[in-house]
């Protein structure tokens, strides 16, 4: 009995070994599936609660001139923030910050004591010298994230075109917006090992340096550009107009050198409570508002009639127009010229004359001439209509009547320049194409992109678009137009001892869809030296107050910039 | 038969040094788990290292004493012993003597002393059963009537302490040691049946158990709260994988695995020496129970039979339970690891039943009887 029952114990014994070997084995599975199958999954997540990642704002890239001057460049601040689990003694800690960064001493104490959170800021923006002081204090808890604060070292200078970031550094308008990715940069990281509360652990740090952002080399010169905005800021002395605005271009690749309009704002100091005046001031309206050019469109007229007369239409240079009455009537409608044409005046002209007198009935003529199909043709060889795709946010592209849908009448108008609006860019690019020996240049603000630590640089490229016209025409019109400048209506324009083109204009405005009595834009558009031109130059005020002629108002200033350009370069004066 | 008596003095050796192993393996991590925690919370990251190093070495001096008397006089002992260790469970529901600790009062301390008495109802249990079991006069039932009498007394203190891990502890060893007694099969199924029935509707009827059970079965679905120890006891495991992050080299033990010196030590191990070093530990918990089963199997009359299969059967359920709530196989229970993790009376305790093993073994020398 005893004996069997010691070998029924025997018996279970060796079970339950076998037993427990076997749940030995079936644990020992499920640790191979945890450590070698699930591993790496695991490991990535735990990884995530060893470390505290700390963003390095990448410093935002520089805006520079041609000539390498600095427009827009950011420097190195610090945020400083605290771990308040790691910051050991609380009250001298908050009382060093607060003296140091002029806070106030009892809200700091509240900061570095709060619950339930990893870190918690400071302050922003510390200056460099600031930072570096605290640093050398060695305070537990505190750390300094760095960031960079944008700086325009010229304040208000090209406001539009650079545009200007959001507090967190992202471009909101201009050159800042539009090539934000470059000069965002990468941000780096600064990884730190720590224990479950976020005390960090001896000598276990991963540190990605931040990139700086890529320059950006604009085609502006900076003081072609401080020239214009001072005259600029004359004409809006002078005239109080609503805004003064200005480009000045090379005719010989499109590049912009020199954009501006008035007023204008410090973009060290943006108007970020008035955002009515943040966005009237700081919209490039050069760009993306449109207006009716008037006279100063006569240049494409006289182009597209000039270059016909080469396939047998249109009227050469040598034609005179018979017809001597200051009006036409089309399709019922009057227009008159705003000459009397008493006495003699605006009598048997050529084209260079009716140019020189700005005369509506000639290129209510020549319009009607050319007819539908070719005037059409040249204003869309001209680019008006679409956009020019400056390198630039929202531009527009003005409105030409549909082909489709234009009666005599609008033909008869878009020939002195109503009846058509455009942007004052898309006026330059084809007056630029007019006299530079008929090409139409896609313009551009930025020459290139620059890496500053590999060299690497990276080039807008000069685009052609297409023809205008011929070379032979271009030159024709541009001794015209310099005529305009030497006998006719932009006299105000001369300069003794050079050659300059140009065309005035005076265009009524329109404000809800009706002619705005006694609102003018007075423009003039020039450019030199007639016989190799080079730059291009559009003066336009906005409603001046007193005088509105172009001739008179916008003239004048034009040519100071072309004055100033002149003494700038030392452009020698032609024998 | 004298070859016989050479492979059990093998036995003998071998079990004496798979203890030692697993007590410096022990040592080791319960240092490395515990040095930074240690330094923070002590300023001394030697601290728990000191502890156990003095609890290891009475553990010692307990194994060989315990290893130099006859067995037999532990019979005398077994029914003073057994309600020594129910009054002591219920000390520690008088206040003042007893300690709480996270939500529990499973401790009483006397000075700057505290121990949990469940540790030694364990093999307060074992004695009576290796006792009661081997009255063949009596009847059946009142052979088994004792030790589940005081299993069951043991298992009811224990529950209210509460701690659900030691009852099931305490319960399976009660269950191994009646299956071990001969029960029959039928009367044996007729009693586990209750368990059955009462285990689950313990967990259902208290919140927490059945929350910690649902965080078993997905930790993730609440990471700050229940799954929590589960899941940093994952990532310590997993980021183990085959070869371990090194000795030392853990991340885990930086506050981030709760308890990872004494119920999660084996989290840490898996975390430092991959697969390949929880194998290596798994392997000397076998060598352990294959040890203690042969020494039961060549026991010279069937008290020390069951009592040898019974210390056996203690360190297996709860190295085994260990195993299974640190890997996530069952509910996380808190349950320390026979010979490693951290505590001193459970090392003490450990090393003194390890001592009666080998007492056991040395009887067999003397005398050889038993099956081959």
């Amino acid at each position: 009995m005893q004996e069997n029952s010691y070998y029924v114990t025997k018996k279970r014994m060796v079970a339950l070994m076998l037993a427990s070997v076997f749940l030995f084995f079936l644990i020992f599975c499920r640790l191979f599936y945890i450590q070698i199958l699930w591993g790496k999954n695991l490991q990535t997540k735990a990884s995530d609660q060893w470390t505290r990642d700390l963003n390095l704002s990448a410093m935002r890239g520089d805006i520079v001139d041609k000539n390498g001057e600095i427009l827009a460049t950011s420097c190195t601040v610090f945020n400083v923030y605290a771990r308040p689990n790691a910051v050991v003694d609380k009250e001298s800690t908050a009382k060093v910050l607060a003296e140091a960064l002029s806070l106030d001493y009892q809200s700091v104490v509240q900061k570095v004591n709060k619950k339930g959170v990893s870190e918690v800021l400071i302050a922003r923006k510390v200056p460099t010298l600031l930072a570096n002081e605290l640093k050398e204090k060695d305070l537990d808890g505190i750390y300094f994230a760095e960031e960079s604060l944008r700086q325009y070292p010229l304040g208000d200078f090209l406001t539009q075109v650079l545009g200007y970031v959001s507090v967190d550094g992202v471009g909101q308008t201009g050159i800042e917006a539009y090539y934000d990715k470059y000069l965002q940069g990468i941000d780096g990281r600064l990884l730190t090992q720590t224990d479950l509360v976020g005390k960090e652990l001896d000598g276990v740090q991963y540190y990605l340096p931040s990139q700086k952002g890529l320059t950006i080399k604009l085609t502006v010169d900076s003081k072609i550009q401080m020239m214009v905005e001072n005259v600029l800021d004359l004409a809006m002395y002078q005239y109080s107009p609503k805004k003064a605005e200005c480009i000045v271009l090379d005719v010989t690749n499109g590049s912009v050198l020199a954009m501006s309009s008035k007023p204008s704002f410090d973009l060290n100091n943006i108007p970020r409570d008035d955002l009515e005046s943040l966005t009237d001031y700081s919209k490039n309206v050069l760009v993306t508002d449109i207006y009716e050019p008037g006279s100063t469109f006569k240049i494409v007229t006289a182009a597209a009639c000039l270059e016909e007369s080469l396939n047998g239409g249109g009227f050469d240079e040598n034609y005179v127009f018979k017809n001597n009455s200051r009006t036409r009537v089309v399709d019922g409608t009057k227009i008159n010229c705003w000459s009397t044409h008493a006495n003699g005046k605006h009598a048997n002209q050529k084209l260079s004359d009716a140019l020189n007198n700005s005369c509506n009935p000639i290129f209510t003529d020549i319009a009607l001439n050319l007819g539908k199909e070719t005037f059409y043709r040249y204003l869309e060889a001209f680019g008006f209509g679409s956009k020019t795709n400056l390198d630039f946010q929202g531009e527009q592209s003005g409105i030409l009547i549909d082909k489709s849908m234009v009666k005599n009448a609008d033909l008869a108008r878009i020939g002195f320049g109503q009846s058509v609006t455009v942007t004052p860019l898309q006026l330059c690019m084809a007056t630029a194409s007019s006299v530079n020996g008929g090409i139409l240049y896609q313009p551009r603000l930025v020459e290139s992109i620059v890496d500053n630590v590999t060299g690497v640089t990276l080039t807008n490229p000069v685009v052609v678009k297409n023809r205008t016209i011929s070379e032979v025409t271009s030159q024709k019109l541009a001794t015209m137009l310099e005529g305009v400048v030497t006998n006719g209506s932009g006299k105000q324009a001369y300069i003794e001892g050079y050659k300059i083109g140009g065309k005035t204009g005076t265009a009524q405005k329109f404000e809800n869809g009706a002619l705005a009595q006694g609102k003018y834009v007075s423009s003039f558009i020039g450019f030199f030296p007639v016989n190799s031109p080079k730059y291009l130059v559009l003066m336009l005020v906005d409603e001046p107050v007193g005088q509105n002629y172009g001739s008179v108002v916008a003239a004048p200033y034009a040519k100071m910039v072309i004055q100033g350009i002149i003494d700038l370069y030392d452009v020698a004066p032609v024998e | 038969m004298k070859k016989f008596a050479k492979i059990s003095q093998i036995d003998d050796n071998l079990l004496f040094f798979v203890t030692i192993a697993l007590v410096l393996i022990g040592l080791l991590f319960v240092y490395s788990a515990s040095c930074y925690t240690a330094e923070l919370e002590t300023g001394n990251k030697f601290y728990y290292l000191i502890k156990q190093s003095t609890g290891a070495l009475l553990g010692i001096v307990a194994m060989v004493t315990a290893s130099l008397f006859d067995v037999n006089i532990l019979k005398k002992f077994h029914l003073p012993l057994a309600i020594l260790s129910a009054l002591l469970l219920g000390l520690v529901f008088i206040p003042g003597v007893g300690i709480s600790k996270y939500g529990a009062t499973r401790w009483i301390g006397f000075g700057g002393f505290s121990f949990q008495p469940s540790e030694i109802c364990k093999f307060a249990l074992v004695l009576v059963g290796a006792h009661s079991l081997t009255q063949e006069n009596a009847k059946p039932f009142f052979k088994y009537a004792k030790v589940l009498l005081f299993g069951l007394t043991y298992c009811v203190l224990i529950i209210l302490e509460p701690n659900m891990s030691v009852t099931v502890c305490v319960g399976l060893l009660m269950v191994a040691l009646l299956f071990l007694g001969g029960m029959k099969i039928k009367t044996f199924l007729l009693i586990l049946l209750p368990f059955v029935v009462v285990l689950p509707l313990m967990i259902v009827l208290e919140p927490y158990r059945m929350l910690r059970l649902m965080a078993f079965l997905d930790p993730w679905a609440s990471p700050k709260n229940e799954g929590y120890q589960l899941i940093q006891s994952l990532y310590a495991l997993g980021s183990g994988g085959l070869f371990g992050v090194g000795i030392f080299q853990g991340r885990q033990k930086y506050r981030f695995l709760p308890f990872a010196e004494s119920d999660f030590v084996f989290s840490v191990i898996g975390e430092e020496t991959g697969l390949l070093g929880c194998l290596t530990l798994f392997l000397l918990f076998g060598l352990y129970v294959y040890c203690g089963v042969k020494i039961a199997l060549n026991a010279k009359d069937k008290f020390s039979c069951i009592l040898a299969g019974g210390i056996t059967s203690v360190v297996a359920i709860q190295s085994l339970i260990n195993f299974a709530v640190v890997t996530g196989s069952i509910p996380p229970t808190g349950l320390p690891l026979p010979f490693i993790s951290y505590g001193g009376t459970s090392l003490v305790v450990f090393m003194t039943a390890t001592g009666v093993l080998l007492s056991i073994s040395r009887a067999n020398k003397k005398q050889g009887f038993g099956i081959s």
